[in-house]
């Protein structure tokens, strides 16, 4: 089996954001990097299935030359081999990262039975690259997956809905976007680091086309303007905060 | 042992001759348990002294009339023979009275049937040499007076000089000899192993800080991937001095008893642990160590507090055995208390273990007038390392906001790193992620170099500890001291008066990677004494009692009862008002301690007390 | 200006927003179901003129709505196609922006029609904003949960329901939904739940949960936690709010022991009202409380619920 799990490098924000003067990006001096939560559990995934039917998995990511990091540390888990879209690290709109993505697929030539994406990416969370790769490959796809289970030349996908999880059975190849919770993220041993190391890794400078989404600047949200009000310290709050249920309605 | 990893041990000879004379020969370690330990004393140096009667017994089994050339002649020798003698029986004697009658909980688990052997062993070889002595004065055979063996004199009166005597003087020699033969071949076969190994375990033990833990290697160009070590899997990945350790160990049980996992009805007993892994060794084993040698509770129970070492009369190093363990199971099998995950996640990517966010470091000290070290300022002559904890824990903070309060107050030329400061690596080292603690360490070292920093004083021990005697391994040596000693310093100066309150009790409880691990013990009692009245604990100085916290146990759940409200029952029963302490982990821990279980007692870093002191006069 | 609304569930808050949204943008509004069960009464209450009820897609089947849509926008012609941020609206947006080759904004905030449209568009779950701007036509968007609050308006128009039955390829009717299966967990569910108590990192162990689920159950409420929490196993991922996580929007989210990262306050950003227990008086959570007691959860929680048991028994 062929699996591709695309994913996304992205800063760790902490309890505040900060931005760069030029108000383009998220100021990351001090910050962590990481890939958001759901990809997690996509290459997870990835890495169980092959280790279950054998086969082999691929990370991909569009993003700046910093990003490899993400990359052998994702082939530390077990994916066998990366490609690298690298970029300057400005921003690419959606429909330009999925048309990247679909170029580096068709000139591959590879047959992936399955691309793994996350539902969306914790930072710009347009929730359309994987349907926009999908279609471009004219592959069925299902989103905010929990549930996956390969069965012969078909997947069996469920999704998380009010009162219930819905399910598909599609026919592979196809297109999956998955969501935190499908599967727990193993942590990657030393030996799995070092070997990654030595992983292959292809990598091309895809030109970037322009936006038709966009961005002019980001902005922080406007402060609540809130004040908390306090009402105690420690045990002795306790009547203060039946007050406010009851002035709720809740009690 | 041929086969058995590397290990570098053998510089520093002047500090392990040391060692030899005062732990071996002194029996410095044992002699911690006065009343046990100077029985075996008894019994170690009447070995020494008699040693040489062996020979004498062998020459006298062929030849009756016959002795060592010119010792054998000694009269002061003969005195000494006599009297060690009898002091090996009181020894044998007493100990069995411990074993029997006592009973210590230290001996729980150990083999007591060998042990009650070899002690009748011993005492059946210092009998029989004292009755051998006995019939050969009745037979007129001895050459000294009487005064210079007066206890085989004494026996002498059983005998008369007579034809039976002549053939109990004999049967005597023959079974001192014979005992002594018996004894040498069980020898290997038991723990009385430790008569050949201790000496040289001693030899070899750490000449530096305890709280150093030798490093792996990842990166040899010339050791093949496969072959890397990674902590310790099976028996064949322990180090010699580890294996050397397990052979070593007499099962006398003082580090179970020191130990506060144990003491807290945890799995984990030090003895037992080196035990195990001895009985695998032996059987030659090669299955992995846990869970078959060590339950996996084993491994995680201990805070690497190090009481077991401490206690260990033959210098078993027992936390090397257990980091060891813990960094097989945590770099090559990611097993590990799922509940330590977040932490060593947060701490690889968002470089302290709190997770948060390194931009926010320095908030607590905006309004303190600290200077923050940007890159290409001039170096501070002492760099402040706050650590993660004062940084980010709102308990532990008051420690950094006291110590740059009364930094500044006494006007010292220091700085912070702020958000370049990261994570020294200590909780991932001690969990046994030997491979992030590096990149933690490098990345540290790298800092520190480039701004030029000579001093650092910190006020985290466990920083601390990292900082001086770990961080020379990566390249960076600096002169590293704890918050306490500088501030003491600073109060003998006279640079910041606090005032004393006499009516003020205030108990101090030893951080071990402080007083245990590196040898701190007065600066911070300085403290206390300038601030109030001390009054010590029954565990402290270097016997302190864990608050629980260490072995990266800041971070992971506990079995059984509580290690931190043992300590502060201790505490709350000295009668103080206050706990004072000297580590932010400390902090945190007792005072959770306190908050359960209701004392009533304040729990202060010592800089805070400091601070407060100075406030009110 | 005409603009077509997916209208996912028009009981359902989000639906309605979205419908309060595209009335600010154009004033001609046209609602798209598919699969509904019956004509659902309340559309003109919303404002929209013209229902379009696609016909024979019952099951859900993302790539077919949206084409069943595209069908609709080829005849009908608007100026914008929107619909709520919803996982569903997400979807089918996408995918009628992949079949037209046309930009299509996620979770907007607010946006204004022009040459090109300029919008103002949610990233990292809420705690950043994006200005941007669109350049395609028709506009597509999802409108960003609670962006509006929902309104009706004043004089509903008479509603005209046009049924329509798109052709649609079998290949789009690949991705379907072919089951449904019922919900694993029991007891109160966090997006329904009026009262959420939330526990985190300072909870310390899964026993420490015990005094959370004690006071979520006095207030008939649901529990949730954190990420760490889930990450130490403490607790299943089906009980962490956060951004990757269950999104809530209770009357109150009592948050214990939580220090406020920004991916845990994108979940809750629709709770009415917040409370924050934590002892640390410098926790970020704070910025974002309505209400604040500073202490350690396991005595301030205990008390709370002890408090409530008197209350009620007085």
């Amino acid at each position: 089996m062929n699996v591709l799990i695309c994913v996304k490098r992205v800063p760790l924000t902490g309890g505040k954001i900060v931005l760069t003067e030029d108000e383009q990006a998220i100021s990351t001096r001090h910050l962590g990097f990481t890939i958001s939560p759901h990809e997690e559990c996509g290459v997870e995934e990835a890495v169980r299935l092959i280790e279950a039917g054998g086969g082999s998995s691929t990370v991909l990511t569009l993003g700046p030359p910093e990003a490899e990091e993400q990359l052998r540390d994702m082939m530390a888990i077990g994916v066998d081999r990366a490609v690298h879209l690298v970029t300057d690290g400005g921003e690419w709109d959606p429909q330009a990262t999925a048309a990247a993505i679909v170029d580096v697929i068709r000139s591959e030539g590879e047959r992936y039975d399955l691309i793994l994406f996350g539902n969306e990416s914790a930072d710009a969370g347009n929730f359309q690259v994987a349907i926009r790769v999908a279609h471009a490959l004219g592959l069925p796809c299902v989103t905010g997956v929990k549930g996956l289970s390969v069965d012969g030349g078909s997947v069996r996908l469920e999704q998380e809905v009010a009162g219930g999880r819905d399910v598909y059975v599609v026919p592979m190849p196809a297109v999956v976007t998955v969501k935190e919770g499908l599967n727990l993220p193993r942590y990657p041993s030393v030996p799995g680091r070092l070997r990654a190391k030595r992983k292959p890794l292809a990598t091309s400078t895809p030109a970037r086309p322009d936006p038709r989404l966009e961005m002019v600047r980001l902005v922080l949200p406007p402060g609540s303007g809130k004040q908390a009000e306090v009402l105690g310290h420690g045990a002795e709050a306790a009547p203060a905060v039946v007050g406010v249920l009851r002035e709720l309605g809740l009690l | 042992m041929r086969s058995a990893q590397p290990v570098e041990r053998t510089g520093d000879v002047p500090r392990r001759v040391g060692n030899e004379v005062s732990i071996v020969l002194g029996q410095r370690k044992l002699l911690q348990r006065f009343g046990p330990g100077l029985m075996h004393a008894f019994i170690f140096w009447g070995f020494l002294v008699l040693a040489p009667t062996i020979l004498i017994a062998l020459i006298g089994v062929v030849d009756t009339h016959a002795t060592l050339p010119w010792l054998g002649h000694q009269g002061w020798y003969a005195l000494l023979v006599d009297v060690f003698a009898v002091l090996v029986l009181v020894g044998v004697l007493a100990e069995l009275w411990i074993r029997k009658v006592q009973r210590p909980r230290r001996f729980e688990g150990s083999h007591l049937g060998e042990a009650d052997l070899i002690l009748g062993l011993i005492a059946t070889i210092a009998s029989t040499l004292l009755l051998w002595h006995a019939t050969r004065i009745a037979l007129g055979l001895n050459e000294w007076p009487r005064a210079w063996s007066p206890a085989a004199h004494a026996l002498s009166h059983l005998f008369g000089r007579d034809e039976a005597t002549r053939v109990l003087e004999r049967v005597f020699v023959w079974a001192h000899v014979l005992t002594i033969l018996a004894f040498l071949a069980y020898l290997p076969r038991s723990k009385h192993l430790h008569i050949g190994t201790a000496a040289v375990n001693v030899w070899f033990g750490r000449t530096g800080a305890s709280g150093r833990l030798e490093p792996l290697r990842f990166d040899d160009e010339e050791v093949p991937e496969e072959e890397i070590r990674f902590g310790a899997g099976t028996a064949t990945d322990l180090t010699w001095k580890q294996v050397l350790d397990t052979f070593s160990c007499t099962e006398c049980g003082r580090c179970q008893d020191a130990c506060p996992a144990f003491a807290t009805g945890k799995a984990l007993s030090p003895k037992l642990l080196m035990m195990g892994l001895r009985d695998q060794i032996l059987a030659q084993d090669s299955s992995p160590l846990v869970p078959n040698a060590v339950t996996d509770d084993v491994v995680w129970d201990c805070v690497t507090c190090g009481a077991c070492v401490e206690a260990c009369p033959v210098s078993i190093e027992h936390v090397d055995h257990i980091v060891d363990l813990r960094r097989h199971l945590v770099m090559v099998e990611s097993s590990f208390p799922a509940e330590a995950e977040p932490m060593l996640r947060d701490v690889e990517r968002a470089s302290n273990p709190w997770g948060k966010a390194q931009s926010e470091r320095a908030d607590w000290a905006s309004e303190l007038g600290v200077r923050v070290l940007e890159p290409g300022d001039r170096p501070p002559e002492y760099l402040y390392w706050v650590g993660c904890a004062s940084s980010f824990d709102e308990r532990a903070r008051r420690t950094a906001e006291s110590t740059a309060k009364l930094l500044n107050a006494a006007g010292v030329d220091f700085a912070i790193l702020g958000p370049r400061e990261a994570c020294t690596g200590d909780p991932a080292r001690r969990m046994g992620n030997e491979y992030v603690f590096q990149a933690f360490a490098e990345q540290n070292v790298a800092t520190l170099n480039e701004a030029g920093v000579t001093k650092i004083v910190a006020n985290c021990p466990h920083c601390f500890n990292t900082l001086a005697n770990e961080y020379p391994d990566f390249g960076g040596r600096y002169e590293v001291i704890h918050h306490s000693e500088l501030l003491s310093r600073l109060v003998r100066e006279g640079k910041l008066s606090p005032q004393r309150s006499e009516s003020r009790s205030i108990t101090y409880h030893d951080s071990c990677y402080l007083a245990r691990h590196n040898d701190v013990l007065g600066p911070p009692r300085e403290l206390v004494s300038a601030v109030g009245q001390p009054v010590e604990m029954k565990r402290s100085g270097k016997r302190t009692f864990c608050c629980g916290a260490g072995g990266a146990h800041m971070w992971m759940e506990e079995r059984g009862d509580a290690i931190n409200a043992e300590r502060v029952r201790e505490a709350a029963g000295t009668g103080a008002d206050t706990l004072a302490v000297a580590c932010p982990f400390c902090t945190v821990m007792l005072d959770d301690g306190v908050q359960s279980g209701g004392q009533d007692l304040r729990v202060l870093d010592v800089a805070t007390l400091l601070a407060e002191a100075i406030d009110a006069g | 200006m005409t603009v077509l609304v997916f209208v996912e569930n028009i009981d359902d808050e989000l639906s309605q927003q979205a419908l309060t949204f595209a009335r600010g943008l154009g004033d001609e509004l046209h609602a798209v179901l598919i699969g509904a069960p019956a004509v659902p009464a309340g559309l003109a209450a919303y404002g929209v003129s013209i229902a379009h009820l696609a016909a024979g897609l019952d099951a859900y089947a993302p790539a077919a709505w949206a084409q069943a849509i595209v069908e609709l926008v080829a005849r009908t012609t608007p100026a914008a196609v929107m619909g709520p941020g919803t996982d569903r609206g997400n979807e089918v947006l996408a995918h009628i922006a992949a079949k037209t080759d046309q930009p299509m904004a996620a979770n907007c905030m607010s946006i204004a029609a022009g040459d090109p449209a300029s919008l103002v568009r949610v990233r990292w779950g809420g705690s950043l904003l994006e200005e941007a701007r669109l350049h395609g036509s028709p506009m597509l968007l999802t409108v960003a949960p609670h962006a509006v609050a929902a309104e009706m308006v004043a004089e509903p128009a008479d509603l005209v329901l046009e049924e329509f039955t798109p052709s649609v390829s079998n290949v789009d009717l690949i991705a379907r939904v072919c089951e449904r299966a019922s919900a694993v967990s029991a007891g109160v569910s966090l997006t329904d739940a009026d009262v959420v108590v939330s526990g985190g990192r300072g909870v310390g162990s899964a026993a420490g949960f015990a005094v959370i689920e004690e006071l979520a159950e006095l207030l008939g409420g649901a529990v949730g936690c954190s990420r760490a929490v889930t990450s130490a196993g403490w607790r299943p991922h089906t009980d962490q709010v956060g951004q990757t996580g269950t999104k809530i929007s209770p009357e109150i989210y009592i948050a214990c022991g939580i220090s406020g990262a920004t991916q845990h306050m994108a979940g809750c950003k629709g709770a009415k009202k917040l409370l924050a227990i934590n002892p640390d008086g410098e926790a970020s959570i704070f910025a974002s409380a309505d209400y604040a007691v500073i202490g350690d959860l396991h005595e301030v929680v205990p008390a709370i619920s002890a408090e409530i048991r008197k209350a009620r028994s007085a």
